[in-house]
């Protein structure tokens, strides 16, 4: 086989330039999501076979500009400057040429080797925009090759492209910005004075210096750490006074300026605009979707066919996955002699990953709907719609999406937080999904408001749950904007891109990525936790019980005659057994434990065990009690667990009432915390969380119970 | 005048920011600088952010971010209410 040269590039560009696209169009299937180190920024990697070269691709998140004020912006700067790619791609959107090129210019800056697709050449045509190529390449000195991903143009001319600026085989000269003369004097100066540093090698000086001259943190924090700062500082100090008093603006405005006046000038020299702009079709449809009257019930309306998507073509697969894990479940038991094993395989794995697994199908629906919306250009409409109430509890309009999601299930919900920027924003809304009452949940409040409430009041006290639980979350988020999550909340200065009919391919991908996120988290932390929950409500085994069990069984056997009802007295003794059996083990000594804490909440060890068991999943909970108050399968809408409770002198509907504010609100199922430290990346945070998730839940259960015991 | 006193449909010009920071620096990258001619395109149907059309591109940015861009009214009046006093002369006319 032939050894091929590798050539590392980095795609560089603006959001919605089409980057993605492309990437996809240069790699096909060869790619491999990751995250850059240290954050949970997503890094697309993948490679193409070009002649005698394997071109490796590097997708960085899209960015308008390279400075140090978003968590991207810093991933794609460091990135280019720690790991240096060959060759770096930068795309740029040809209908927008203008505003794009800012980004362009601040890669010239870095000077590193660039190439520029320019994407959506197809749009540019058509919209019968003219660019001359050729002298715009002269001016940014580097190639200009026109590309359009969707339909696939100008792929291989732009690989043969990034061969050539590897092998220095390139005609085009390199150009550089000047700034205006003071400015330019100041960049000169401080990277005069950078150059005597050789720790500072890696970096280019005179993007160091132009970095300085627009206070950018990052690169102030490196510099520091030199002895060459003490010079450069006191000369940085007086060139900002000097613009200050004799141009009345400081150096990152004037940088700033000239960049776009180059770009300006750029611009007058190689494109021209059509004279009659005709009213394109993304304002048509903004004069409908953002008109003031229509456009909250148009947002409304879209959200509720997203989520009605979802669940009516979703719950209906659900139900397959649910009755073919039964299946599996009753046909691989009599392969199992081994008592252990089978209850390890069926009670313990295939119950609780397949409880989790089942899910899947909503998830995928749910993540196409949401990637259509995001790749068509509405999600930032729908930001735009709602951001006003989400800011007033200091979110921000991308907060919305997921946090409904979260009523369907958090950890999808957790997932699409990643369309939030600013890390304080992403934190405040994770925080708060888990508030969102989920499906899971549902089941508990069915049981608990069905037994304890006639049907008309049961509905009014679920749907009180569910107001609850969005007035907790959302008043959660504030007080965290106003305590701990000060910093930094993502500007609203955002573009509303033109809308596009998204590639079916990159919605799918986009889904089928969640998915597998989704998939592998119930491989791993969820098997586990279902192993250890398992094991702590089966041991220690009381060998006594079974004794008594046998015992109890010949005894009917020889008092009972009729088939029927010794069957049923049978498993009557089982369930007995079997909620004695749990009261025995770790679990239920667990239980009895806590029972001091939670007994002002009303709950007994019992609901103590239930609760505990339903950090697997929080319908888990209904099946717990179940078991504890002697029944075999259950289900929300059994009658006897019902008339039970009912019958208990234990439970009354303040229980109930308490018992459903408790699980609105206490630390989410164990899925959803590995996810939110995933997200997060910091098991500290999620830990916090719990605690705080727990106190709250502690507190208005008992505020519920107190305040229930005394009304009802 | 600031850029949050403008109504729906103003044209106007940016003569300088106040802003800082995180926000300055995202008006500057979306090319809101000094000379930059705009219009005022919509509001939200909640009253708040703007939508901004300049150069093509439209950009949204809520009142308290547009309130840190010093402006100049250019080109004919726009022909809507104030932008604040909007919802309020809606719900009180009923």
């Amino acid at each position: 086989m032939v050894q091929r040269k590798e050539i590392r590039v980095a795609l560089a560009g603006n959001p919605n330039c089409g980057k993605s696209s492309l990437f996809n169009a240069l790699t096909g299937a060869h790619q491999r999501v990751g995250n850059f180190s240290g954050v949970t920024i997503e890094k697309h990697e993948g490679f193409v076979d070009y002649g005698s070269y394997r071109i490796r691709f590097v997708d960085l998140p899209g960015t308008y500009s390279l400075t140090a004020y978003s968590p991207e912006e810093l991933v794609a700067r460091n990135y280019l400057i720690e790991d240096p790619p060959d060759v770096v791609v930068n795309v740029v959107e040809g209908p927008n040429i203008e505003r794009n090129l800012l980004l362009t210019l601040q890669l010239m800056e870095m000077e590193v080797e660039l190439l520029v697709a320019l994407n959506m050449y197809d749009e540019v045509e058509a919209e019968g925009i003219e660019i001359d190529v050729k002298q715009l390449q002269r001016l940014l000195g580097c190639h200009i090759i026109p590309t359009s991903a969707k339909k696939k143009q100008g792929i291989d001319s732009l690989l043969d492209h990034v061969v050539r600026v590897y092998e220095g085989d390139i005609e085009i000269k390199k150009n550089k910005l000047a700034f205006r003369q003071e400015l330019e004097q100041a960049v000169d100066t401080i990277t005069g004075m950078l150059v005597d540093e050789p720790e500072l090698g890696k970096y280019n000086r005179r993007w160091l210096a132009i970095k300085l001259l627009e206070n950018d943190k990052e690169v102030y924090n490196v510099v520091r750490q030199y002895p060459v700062w003490v010079k450069t500082g006191q000369a940085l100090q007086q060139i900002m006074q000097e613009t200050a008093t004799l141009y009345k603006t400081d150096p990152e405005t004037g940088i700033t300026e000239d960049r776009y006046a180059y770009i300006r000038g750029a611009m007058q020299e190689c494109v021209r605009f059509p004279r009659e702009k005709k009213q394109s079709l993304t304002d048509y449809i903004d004069s409908v979707v953002l008109n003031r009257v229509l456009g909250f019930p148009i947002f409304l309306f879209i959200v509720w066919l997203i989520f009605h998507m979802t669940f009516t073509l979703g719950t209906p697969l659900m139900d397959g996955l649910d009755s073919l894990f039964g299946q599996l479940s009753v046909s691989v038991s009599p392969f199992l002699p081994n008592e252990t094993l089978r209850s390890i395989l069926v009670d313990g794995i295939i119950a609780g990953v397949g409880g989790v697994l089942v899910f899947l199908p909503n998830i995928l629906l749910l993540f196409l709907g949401l990637s259509f919306l995001e790749a068509s250009g509405y999600m930032a409409r729908a930001a735009f719609v709602v951001d006003k109430v989400m800011h007033r509890f200091g979110l921000h309009g991308k907060s919305f999406i997921p946090m409904i999601t979260g009523f369907g299930c958090s950890i999808p919900a957790i997932m699409a937080t990643r369309t939030l920027k600013s890390p304080s924003d992403r934190l405040a809304t994770i925080m708060i999904i888990p508030f969102m009452s989920c499906g899971a949940k549902l089941p508990v409040y069915v049981l608990l408001a069905g037994a304890f409430f006639a049907p008309s009041v049961a509905a009014n006290v679920m749907f009180g749950i569910y107001v609850f639980g969005i007035a907790v979350g959302l008043l959660t988020a504030l007080a965290m904007k106003k305590t701990i999550l000060k910093s930094d909340s993502e500007p609203f200065v955002m573009e509303l891109p033109p809308y596009r009919w998204p590639s079916f391919q990159s919605v799918i991908v986009q889904a089928m990525r969640k998915a597998l996120m989704y998939l592998k988290k119930a491989g791993t932390i969820i098997l586990l936790a279902v192993l250890l929950i398992w094991f702590f409500s089966n041991y220690p085994k009381n060998p006594e019980l079974d004794a008594e069990l046998d015992r109890r069984i010949a005894e009917i056997e020889m008092t009972v005659t009729e088939e029927g009802q010794k069957e049923e007295a049978i498993a009557a003794a089982e369930n007995i057994i079997a909620s004695e059996q749990l009261e025995y083990s770790i679990a239920g000594r667990a239980g009895k434990l806590l029972e001091p804490v939670i007994r002002p909440l009303g709950f007994d060890w019992r609901i103590g065990v239930a609760l505990a068991t339903g950090l697997v999943a929080k319908e888990v909970v209904v099946s717990t009690m179940g078991t504890i108050y002697s029944l075999g399968e259950t289900d929300e809408t059994s009658i006897e667990l019902k008339s039970i409770l009912k019958n208990d002198p234990g439970f009354d509907p303040a229980t109930a009432l308490s018992l459903m504010v408790f699980v609105l609100l206490y630390i989410p199922c164990v899925a959803a915390v590995s996810v939110m430290r995933k997200e997060i990346g910091d098991w500290k945070a999620v830990v916090y969380y719990s605690i705080y998730a727990l106190a709250v839940a502690w507190i208005f259960s008992f505020i519920t119970f107190r305040a229930a015991s005394m009304l009802l | 005048m600031l850029l949050s006193d403008l109504n729906v449909g103003d044209k106007a010009l940016v003569k300088g920011l106040h802003a800082q920071n995180a926000v300055r620096r995202r008006i500057l990258d979306m090319g809101l600088i000094a000379g930059t001619r705009f219009k005022v395109l919509r509001v939200a149907p909640l009253g708040d952010p703007l939508e901004l059309v300049f150069k093509g591109i439209h950009v949204t940015l809520r009142k308290s971010e547009a309130a840190g861009i010093e402006v100049e009214k250019a080109g004919e009046n726009g022909d809507a209410v104030p932008m604040g006093q909007e919802r309020r002369k809606r719900s009180s006319g009923r």
